[in-house]
């Protein structure tokens, strides 16, 4: 009998209510996260000072192209309007040099002067970024693979030119419903452009462009927009919801 | 505890969140393709893999050929593109392109056949050959110049229309330039043996002058109803070689007609005509009733501007160059354009020698071209250097594999392909960066001897440079047209030589083999490629097996019925095929297709259906002093 209350007592509320409350502050607080790991850009691309700095506009590198579509990030042809690098002068020096032109280090090393020569920043942080990116990427001719946050799969075809239009300040009557859709605060100070709605947030103003956030077990952004969330804005927008809408 | 966080983790998003994302991470295979991104673009190259060539337009991802489409500001393309060159892509990117240079079955380096061919080249004298199966890129120029620099002349091109229309025009007409044809603005032609809308000539050029000529009456004359022939007005049954002589009859009715023009032979050649080819000679020689060719003759001569146009041997191409010049309507005599390499060879010269008397030499250069399948009792060498971009019999067979960038990975040009109406100069640049270990045949080669150019786009250069033409508009994909006619006053119509050389000549066997191509099934150089094969008919092949064509009553004199397994010998070597019906082929005929049966290739190409190239037999065109497949005759065994 005695044996018999001592089991009772041990399988009780309490030490299920002990169980319950754990497991909702694990789930809540502290697995969320371990869904995630950090994955930083190759290289640090700094916003501030090719918007405020040299008074570039979004445009300049993000456009549409004459068939409408976007251009998405800029490739090397876009950035070497800038810096202005002669990949083929490059290697010829990084050959004299005795360097191998694979060698990035060694070549970032070295200091060359049609690659110094041609570096665009002042201070040392920014030159050793701008450095990396011209013997990296640009005179080796490979496109920066820049990690995109609102990664989408090959089965979404989602169009810019489609969402151009969106108005921010229009959209924040619907700010309560679309709240579980995009962050509120966007909605706050609504800028010229409507970028902010899936983008990161005022990212004309980031310096060192946040860590991507990359879910373990799917691969995407911890960013992506979900399929509900396109369904949603659409429904509220009088948008056609079929299937074909967005997987062509 | 347990149930309590039990019940407490589905309180969260964790296993809500785990479970989507399992399904997620369930659609991230890692064998399903992924898009590539980035600018679309449709960039105009040129095509090398048809006859003619065809000027396209490459669609591009992020600099990535995905696909072809015609060029619509192209006037042998107009939008168009031929279903070899359609393909084009799938060719680059197959797993049959050659991926380094192979000596003996071996891989070695450029500089290694760079040095192997230096020493065999200085090693040949000039007892140096090439062999093109390019018609109409400036590479010519480069190769021919090597000759010369060896004091060689062996320069052949694979057996084509064009070297017929050369050693006819320019060879026994005494004329220069390149004879053309203005389908789209003549009110009737006939298609004397140039199955002009399936693979005769620049095809997609042909294909939209039919439709473009909305009130022109076409007729085809040949040994049996070709696709051609079933779009066109009539069709009047003719043997491949009696072609000459049909034509000569047609000349009877319209020389009786009043017809003349100031040759210097004109009287001598309406003196052959008249007694040689009277409608009743020919109907004996050819079989072709003197009433089809009485109506065929009034239809050119009340047209206000007809063209003949032929296929096959020369004797048939001088013969209606003789007919087009007493009719004086659609046929055009066109300039050709200046060379770049001074030293070269001009087209007329690269097409005088004929490949089928037969190819020896110590060493053999074949670019693009695929003697081996062809022409496998032909051509002999010491050694051989084959440039190729995919694998075929013929780099099976050669001492030296050299791999060249596929189309869309070089600069190449397009000039004048033959048949079209006007001198057209196109050009093309790389359309996407080359994949492989590969080398244009023309810098090899510059590099072999000093022809004055350090590269072979030097030499494109050059060439725009000597025609005129704005090299940024052919970037774009424009032709640049030169719009000149030689002068043809000296011409003459051969009276001496046609008169004997139009005499039909035919083998021993039981039937006339009418040898025909489809560009879906491939032509001499180029095998099927990998999207074509769906689309080839059961009246081609079934299953793997070849078919053959002949009319009920030429299947009952050889005691076969549909489906019936035979043996076809000639020539050389035989073939085995299934037995189709189809009366649109003559009596005594049988229509058998070119470019199947490949031994090496891909999985599309090789060991589909029998080689007919093995049946056909070789014989010399009289006064002509050309070769000719035209008059094979074949012996059918049921098996």
């Amino acid at each position: 009998m005695e044996e018999r209350k001592a089991s009772k007592r041990c399988g009780g509320v309490f030490p299920f209510i002990i169980g319950f409350l754990a497991t909702c502050i694990l789930g809540w607080a502290v697995i969320p996260g371990l869904f995630f790991e950090k994955v930083e850009q190759p290289l640090r691309f700094s916003h501030a000072i090719h918007v405020d700095g040299q008074g570039m506009d979004c445009e300049t590198c993000h456009y549409f192209r004459e068939d409408g579509s976007y251009a998405g990030f800029p490739t090397n042809e876009v950035c070497a309007e800038c810096h202005a690098v002669d990949p083929g002068e490059a290697m010829e020096a990084i050959a004299e040099a005795g360097i191998d032109p694979k060698d990035t280090a060694a070549i970032m090393a070295a200091n060359l002067d049609v690659i110094e020569g041609a570096l665009a920043s002042s201070d040392d942080e920014n030159k050793k970024a701008e450095r990396e990116y011209v013997v990296k990427y640009l005179i080796q001719g490979k496109e920066v693979p820049w990690l995109n946050y609102q990664y989408q799969p090959d089965n979404v075809y989602f169009s810019h030119k489609a969402h151009e239009g969106l108005d921010i300040a229009e959209l924040a009557a619907m700010k309560k419903d679309l709240s579980d859709v995009v962050d509120p605060a966007v909605f706050d100070e609504p800028g010229e452009h409507n970028c902010n709605l899936c983008h990161l947030k005022d990212i004309q103003k980031n310096d060192t462009p946040p860590a991507f956030q990359r879910n373990v077990l799917s691969g995407y952004s911890k960013m992506t927009m979900k399929m509900w969330k396109c369904e949603r804005c659409h429904a509220l927008k009088g948008q056609p919801n079929a299937c074909y809408t967005c997987h062509k | 505890m347990t149930v309590g966080a039990t019940v407490g983790i589905l309180f969260t998003p964790t296993v809500w969140k785990a479970l989507d994302d399992v399904s997620i991470w369930t659609q991230n295979w890692p064998w399903i393709p992924r898009l590539k991104y980035g600018e679309n673009k449709a960039v105009a190259t040129v095509s090398k893999m048809c006859e003619s060539g065809c000027a396209v337009k490459v669609r591009t991802v992020a600099g990535e050929a995905f696909g072809t489409m015609g060029n619509t500001e192209n006037p042998i393309s107009g939008g168009g593109v031929c279903p070899l060159c359609a393909n084009g892509v799938q060719v680059k990117n197959s797993p049959n392109r050659i991926k380094s240079p192979m000596l003996k079955g071996e891989a070695v380096t450029w500089d290694k056949a760079k040095e192997i061919v230096a020493e065999k080249l200085a090693a040949a004298g000039s007892k140096v050959a090439v062999i093109s199966g390019d018609q109409t890129g400036t590479i010519n120029e480069v190769f021919s110049a090597l000759l010369a620099s060896k004091g060689s002349d062996a320069f052949y091109a694979m057996p084509c229309d064009m070297q017929s229309a050369c050693k006819a025009w320019n060879g026994l007409m005494g004329g220069s330039g390149q004879v053309g044809y203005d389908m789209k603005g003549a009110d009737v032609v006939l298609l004397a043996g140039a199955d002009a809308l399936e693979s005769w000539g620049p095809t997609v050029a042909n294909m939209k002058a039919f439709a473009d000529n909305e009130g022109g009456k076409f007729i085809f004359a040949g040994p049996f109803q070709t696709k051609t022939a079933s779009v066109t007005s009539k069709w009047v049954p003719v043997p491949a070689e009696g072609m000459a002589a049909f034509t000569l009859g047609i000349c009877y009715y319209v020389l009786q007609a009043g017809k003349s023009v100031p040759a210097a032979d004109f009287d001598q050649f309406k003196a052959m005509v008249m007694s040689g080819y009277t409608p009743a000679k020919v109907e004996a020689a050819t079989g072709v009733k003197a009433d089809a060719m009485a109506e065929v003759a009034k239809q050119l001569l009340t047209a206000k501007s007809p063209v003949v146009v032929p296929g096959g041997s020369v004797g048939a191409h001088a013969a209606a160059f003789a007919l087009n010049l007493l009719l004086g309507g659609g046929m055009k005599v066109l300039p050709e354009f200046a060379k770049a390499v001074g030293s070269a060879m001009s087209r007329a010269e690269m097409m005088k020698n004929d490949i089928l008397q037969g190819v020896n030499a110590d060493l053999l250069f074949v670019y693009e071209a695929n003697p081996a399948y062809v022409l496998a009792d032909q051509v002999k060498a010491g050694f051989t250097v084959a440039f190729d971009c995919v694998n075929t019999e013929t780099t099976a067979a050669a001492d030296l594999v050299l791999p060249i960038p596929h189309s869309y990975e070089r600069v190449d040009d397009l000039a004048s392909p033959y048949g079209l109406p006007q001198a057209t100069y196109t050009m093309g640049a790389p359309v996407c960066k080359a994949s492989l270990d590969v080398m244009n045949a023309g810098d090899f080669v510059l590099g072999l001897a000093d022809l004055g150019f350090e590269s072979f786009q030097e030499v494109i250069d050059a060439k725009v440079s000597a025609i005129g033409a704005d090299a940024d508009s052919l970037v774009e994909g424009n032709a640049f047209v030169l719009d000149e006619t030689p002068d043809v006053s000296g011409v003459t119509l051969a009276a001496s030589v046609l008169g004997k050389a139009a005499s039909p000549v035919k083998g021993t066997g039981a039937v006339a083999v009418a040898p025909y191509t489809l560009l879906n099934v491939g032509t001499a150089n180029q095998a099927t490629t990998p999207n074509a094969p769906c689309t080839i008919s059961n009246n081609q092949l079934v299953g793997d097996k070849l078919v053959v064509m002949m009319n009920g009553t030429t299947a009952k004199k050889l005691g076969v019925s549909v489906g019936s397994k035979v043996k076809l010998s000639g020539g050389s070597g035989e073939c085995q095929a299934l037995v189709q019906l189809f009366e649109g082929v003559m009596d005594g005929v049988v229509a058998a297709p070119l470019g199947m049966g490949h031994t090496t290739g891909d999985e599309f190409s090789k060991g589909k259906g029998d080689n007919v190239y093995k049946i056909l037999t070789v014989s010399s065109e009289a006064a002509t002093g050309a070769s000719t497949w035209a008059g094979s005759t074949v012996n059918v065994a049921k098996i």
